[in-house]
């Protein structure tokens, strides 16, 4: 009998790394939606007998699901107040409409607006409103969103909200957003900084334009952006709220999650007081419409996919593998987390990555004396896994969606032409990110 | 009765080539919303439309897909408006067509016009040869309206 049971837990072992592996191959072909393939590979692992329903539901974080699709609402809801075109306009106008000054003043509105609403929807409203004002200036809008894509990628990395991978580990190891604040927002800054030089020297100081143009973007009256003041005044009510309850979490004792839905809760009920019933459905259908539910139920059949994964043992067995690759060195893992996270994010989805990731550091904990001593390693996964991003078109979301917007305005960006510009400047920014690990924590 | 019986054989037509001023010309001329354009073997191309001038005239930020839903905060005066269209009036209308208008065929049956009329909120549909793809006419709702009151009286 006790054979048999180690005949098909060593079965089951190759079974769940067998389904990963197609799982991941098949997400990385984009040939089938990675929601359906996420979920088909989450059902296999039941039906297969990796993993029982409980088990799998068990796997599922949902502290990340629920911060996730709060935050989504909460955001469907502000977009309409046109506060994202609001702010594009007055920053503008704040640098007097010099071409440069712009593009500094976007890449640093789209960096704090990630850092807080996720980086898909920042683009998706300040990207509009940028190109309307680059078309005033006669300027190539190319510089504007290369810039626009790393500062939405840089930006997210310095929150635990900012980004996803950022959510997860937060989620899954108990670090807080004051945490997340303090050990990665002094990096995420020189590396603002830093990138936005290579971006001056090649395009910054060529751009040019005539006094009667600027005056026309000096003209536009951002205040008639907002669209609606009252709903303006109820968001950022909310959103305030929202970011003191991350803030105070732990004196709150409460976790994100809860934060996110009852902000969200709170916000659907601001805007339907006084509305009609009929009226009510309408408005909390559209805003449930936004939540992106690819993404949410990517993530639930992923965190199935990989519990079955980590249930069997196989990525102990990873792990330990890498601690002997590293003689147990904390520097010397930390740096391969960081820089393998980094190059893998910029051609993979960071997402099933770090999901995959998470596990496995923590089982490294008994190597770096219990989970204390894993903080460095946390702040390298989230650093390489956000950043790498950067590297190429498809390495984020965001990126893909700037990428959809230049091709509409006829300004495409090509690959290649991407890649060789950014690839080097993402790894500028995993370079000092090696730097801060070392002074700060190795 | 049929698309055949209902169009005007002889429609004002554009060449690919055009340039969008002789397009606006045309339009204003003869207070015409919907220009087809055809190749030199007189295959159907698309059209060129009112629409397609008002595109031409606002910003790409604007027109494109999930662009600014609202400008309010622009100030842009008709003269700037203006600028902009006699700067784009040497380009050729091929560009500017829209291809996913509903065409009929000279078979179409009368009240399926009406009801493309009707469903494309268009007042003239091209009718096209369903074989060879050639502008055999096009139908202006102005033509059906007549034959629905003076001629059946």
């Amino acid at each position: 009998m006790h054979d048999s049971g180690e005949i098909a837990s060593a079965g089951s072992m190759w079974l769940a790394a067998v389904l990963f592996v197609i799982t991941y191959a098949v997400v990385m072909s984009e040939r089938v939606n990675r929601a359906i393939v996420a979920l088909v590979a989450a059902g296999l692992m039941i039906i297969l007998g990796v993993l029982n329903q409980e088990a799998a539901i068990r796997g599922i974080d949902f502290n990340t699901i629920g911060l996730l699709t709060g935050m989504m609402v909460i955001v469907a809801i502000t977009r309409q107040s046109g506060v994202f075109q609001f702010l594009a306009i007055w920053s503008a106008k704040k640098v007097n409409a010099n071409p440069w000054g712009i593009l500094v003043m976007i890449s640093l509105v789209t960096a704090v607006t990630s850092a807080f609403l996720d980086n898909v929807t920042t683009v998706l409203l300040v990207v509009p409103v940028t190109l309307l004002i680059t078309e005033e200036l006669k300027v190539n809008p190319y510089p504007y969103l290369f810039s626009m894509i790393f500062s939405s990628n840089i930006g997210g990395t310095a929150t635990l909200i900012g980004d996803p991978p950022n959510i997860m580990i937060g989620s899954a190891t108990g670090l807080t957003f004051n945490d997340f604040g303090y050990h990665l927002a002094p990096v995420i800054l020189v590396i603002m900084a830093v990138t936005l030089l290579p971006i001056y020297l090649i395009w910054g100081r060529k751009l040019k334009a005539t006094v009667e143009d600027r005056q026309r973007v000096m003209q536009f009256n951002e205040f008639e952006a907002i669209t609606d003041w009252r709903l303006l005044k109820q968001c950022l009510s909310v959103i305030g709220l929202v970011v003191f309850g991350f803030i105070f979490a732990k004196w709150l004792r409460l976790e994100a999650a809860t934060i996110a839905i009852f902000g969200a809760a709170a916000l659907l009920l601001l805007v339907n007081l006084g509305k009609s019933a009929d009226e009510q459905s309408k408005h909390v259908l559209a805003a449930f419409n936004e939540v992106e539910w690819i993404t949410i139920f990517f993530f639930v059949g992923l965190f199935i996919v990989v519990h079955g994964v980590d249930s069997t043992g196989l990525l102990k067995v990873l792990a330990e593998k890498m601690i002997a690759l590293t003689g147990g060195n904390l520097s010397a893992t930390a740096v391969i987390i960081l820089w393998s996270s980094a190059i893998l994010s910029a051609i993979i989805d960071n997402i099933p990555f770090v999901a995959t990731m998470i596990p496995l550091i923590k089982a490294m904990a008994p190597s770096f004396g219990g989970p204390e001593g894993l903080m460095p390693l946390w702040w390298a996964l989230s650093l390489g896994a956000c950043l790498g991003g950067n590297g190429t078109l498809i390495g984020a979301s965001a990126n893909l969606v700037v990428a959809g917007f230049a091709e509409r305005a006829g300004q495409p960006i090509r690959f290649m032409q991407y890649t060789l510009m950014a690839f080097p400047i993402m790894l500028l920014s995993i370079a000092i990110s090696t730097v801060y690990l070392f002074w700060r924590y190795l | 009765m049929t698309a055949q019986n209902l169009m005007n054989p002889n429609p004002v037509t554009l060449r690919p080539t055009d340039t969008v001023a002789t397009a606006a010309t045309h339009i204003l001329t003869h207070r015409l919303r919907h220009l087809p354009v055809v190749d030199d073997q007189g295959r159907y191309l698309g059209t060129f439309s009112i629409y397609s001038l008002l595109r031409l005239t606002l910003p790409k930020a604007v027109i494109m897909e999930e662009g600014l839903r609202d400008v309010s905060f622009t100030t842009e005066t008709i003269d700037g408006l203006a600028r902009r269209l006699r700067e784009r009036g040497s380009e050729p209308v091929g560009q500017w067509l829209s291809q996913d208008d509903p065409v009929m065929h000279p078979d179409t049956p009368t009240m399926e016009v009406m009801l493309l009329m009707l469903r494309g909120r268009t007042t003239s549909v091209p009718v096209v040869d369903q074989h060879s793809n050639r502008l055999e006419g096009i139908i202006a709702f102005w033509d059906v309206l007549e034959k629905l009151l003076v001629e059946t009286r």
